[in-house]
């Protein structure tokens, strides 16, 4: 396969990435017109993240987000249903709502006033008896486009694609590990106040997802620097590939360890740290020893394709695309309801201070992605591959673990499977051509 | 402060300065209120201040951030809160000590950010960034404790790093100094920027 020039959509995505020797074609990286084949194939058709439900916990309740590079509100209705639709009037088109969160009874379009309700049912205009005098026109055909929204443990996601699988077939035995940070108490979680942390890097999104969905060894060498003044020199980190793994099902990526709390170790606080371990016995009692010692683990992943998360620090993200080299971060912090108000405090600030855009961790990576992006500017450069093929050998052995599981944390068989995963969706015409992983029985029973 | 040098023991960052959260909500209370409304302070004390805020920001110009970091109270509250687009009838504070921020550090705090950039490990600056920081529209009030002043200001902060890298960043400062000596020492500062989106990457600087 060789590919010069501008890519046509007549090029197969499945020829730009090649799964089984992990080379990847670093066009997916720039060129626009691919670009805009993920917002339809991935962004248009994805169960994507829109909000946890603590953000919108009372009727009238709202938030504003993306899907893709559509700009959606998400709104508990006063039924309790929280509704996902287009933050954009089919009128002319202008944005309806221009608050980041909120509550009302209303969203007001700002140019003729045309006003909609939570669910996003026309209710009211102007003048509506020119509309009344209009043969033909019906209000219920005029209100904001809605979204399919479904649940995980109190993540909200939304699709816009009416065949898509359910939410639940979508993440499928990815629940099961998703509990060792959803479900590790009763009463569930939620995000910190304060709304989301955003910022803006000149990167692809893809470089900060499939990072987050198997990319651990980048943390030995870029954030050296970052981790020294809590961990010390070289020595905080551990990471190996024993007592270490990658999981993905369906595209969604999580490489961790069992350490409990490795990841949670280099925000430097030890009252932080006392904490999680006297709750060590009863969140293995309720997961079982094996989830419950990935839940602050040295550990990161990736619900496909843009929601990612990390462990320990329990920082929840969105990579936003914004064209082919620019991303937007939105990030929150999720905690247990239940987790005392001044350990609450504790990870507020140890986020911000590792994972948020003056975080000690995070600063370091902005750089390394920008750059991987812009490097494709040269035409030679963006002909060559990109090397996904670290498969350190007898990795992938029978076990009981749903999912793809490959033994060891470092190796790039969760991004070469994020990739497959792209691939996947960006050839398929119906949902028919994308597999689904089926339910193991155990991870439906957890879910 | 003893930034980590190669092969030394790290430091016990426990040990630095810290404050009870108590103390820090007293403190964010207290910048809150900041409002300009007690007696200027007189043209004497205007210069000094002005004097050292040029100083400072020439510090952090040129990375002499243990000099910097001497110009910090042992009880520092330095804040920087996240801007939220939000209508006017909304009722929440805008700023909330207990939402999430950009920065919400102590002295200690501040002591670890040095030492990463000393570490001499951090590759995104290295080469080093470039920095320009511009302080302006500097007023100063009296308050009701002696030798502490209240200071307003503006600033706009310059990076360049690599090519074609830059981030432009404007903002307003709320100060608490006390006096010591002939200078001051730092001891509340609120970060104000005005970007509900940063509209860069990081905020690799001090403020």
């Amino acid at each position: 396969m060789e590919l010069h020039g501008s890519i046509g959509v007549a090029i197969k995505a499945a020829e730009l990435v090649d799964i089984e020797l992990g080379h990847i074609d670093r066009r997916i990286f720039w060129e626009p017109e691919i670009y805009e084949r993920e917002l339809q194939q991935l962004f248009a058709r994805s169960w994507l993240f829109v909000a946890h439900e603590s953000q919108v916990d009372v009727p009238g309740a709202f938030v504003t987000t993306y899907m893709g590079q559509d700009s959606v509100i998400v709104a508990r209705a006063d039924s309790g249903a929280i509704n996902v639709f287009l933050n954009s009037c089919p009128h002319r088109g202008n944005r309806v709502c221009f608050a980041d969160s909120g509550q009302g009874r209303a969203f007001t379009c700002n140019y003729h006033g045309w006003s909609f309700a939570l669910d996003g049912a026309l209710k009211k205009m102007p003048k509506m008896g020119l509309y009344k005098s209009t043969p033909g026109f019906r209000m219920e055909d005029w209100g904001l486009k809605r979204a399919r929204v479904e649940s995980y443990k109190g993540l909200v996601f939304a699709t816009f694609d009416e065949t898509a699988p359910s939410l639940d077939a979508w993440l499928g035995d990815f629940r099961w590990y998703l509990d060792a940070v959803l479900d590790v108490e009763e009463g569930g979680t939620e995000f910190l106040p304060g709304g989301a942390t955003r910022s803006v890097m000149n990167c692809n999104w893809k470089f900060a997802a499939d990072n987050f969905a198997g990319d651990i060894y980048h943390a030995l060498w870029t954030h050296l620097g970052g981790s020294e003044p809590t961990l010390g020199r070289h020595g905080g980190v551990v990471v190996e590939n024993e007592r270490s793994w990658q999981v993905s099902v369906n595209g969604h990526g999580w490489e961790f360890n069992d350490s409990f709390l490795g990841n949670a170790a280099t925000m430097g606080d030890r009252e932080l740290l006392r904490y999680m371990r006297s709750r060590q016995e009863a969140i293995t009692a309720r997961l079982g020893a094996f989830r419950a010692n990935m839940w602050g683990s040295v550990a990161s992943g990736t619900v496909f394709p843009n929601l990612s998360f990390l462990p320990g620090y329990f920082t929840f993200r969105t990579f936003q695309p914004k064209g082919p080299t620019k991303t937007e971060i939105h990030a929150w912090t999720l905690v247990p309801k239940g987790m005392p108000d001044d350990i609450k405090d504790r990870f507020r600030r140890g986020s911000m201070r590792t994972f948020s855009p003056s975080g000690l961790l995070e600063m370091d990576d902005g750089e390394n992605w920008e750059h991987s992006t812009s490097a494709n500017a040269g035409f030679v450069t963006r002909n060559q591959k990109l090397c996904y093929s670290m498969a350190p050998a007898g990795q992938l052995e029978e076990t009981e673990l749903p999912g793809i599981v490959h033994n060891g944390q470092l190796s790039d068989a969760n991004q070469r499977l994020f990739y497959k995963r792209w691939a996947e969706m960006m050839d398929a015409d119906s949902w028919a051509d994308i597999p689904i992983a089926p339910c193991s029985a155990h991870a439906e029973a957890a879910a | 402060m003893n930034a980590t040098v190669q092969g030394a023991k790290k430091p016990d960052y426990s040990t630095y300065p810290n404050l009870t959260r108590a103390e820090a909500q007293v403190a964010a209370r207290q910048l809150l209120a900041l409002n300009g409304d007690g007696p200027a302070a007189d043209d004497t004390v205007l210069t000094s201040v002005e004097r050292f805020y040029r100083r400072e920001a020439r510090l952090l110009d040129d990375e002499r951030f243990s000099e910097w970091y001497d110009l910090l109270a042992d009880d520092l509250f330095y804040w920087m809160p996240l801007r939220e687009n939000r209508f006017r009838r909304d009722k929440r504070p805008a700023l909330d000590p207990d939402a999430m921020a950009l920065f919400d550090e102590r002295k200690a705090d501040i002591a670890v950010r040095i030492g990463r950039i000393a570490s001499n490990l951090v590759w995104t600056e290295d080469p080093p960034t470039r920095h320009v920081y511009i302080i302006s529209n500097v007023e100063v009030f009296e308050t009701e404790t002696p030798g502490e002043y209240e200071a307003h200001s503006t600033f706009l902060q310059y990076r360049n790093r690599s090519e074609h890298d830059e981030a432009t960043l404007a903002g307003r400062r709320r100060d608490v100094l006390r006096r010591v000596g002939d200078s001051y020492q730092i001891v509340r500062r609120l970060i104000l920027l005005p970007q509900s989106i940063l509209l860069t990457k990081n905020l690799s600087a001090f403020f």
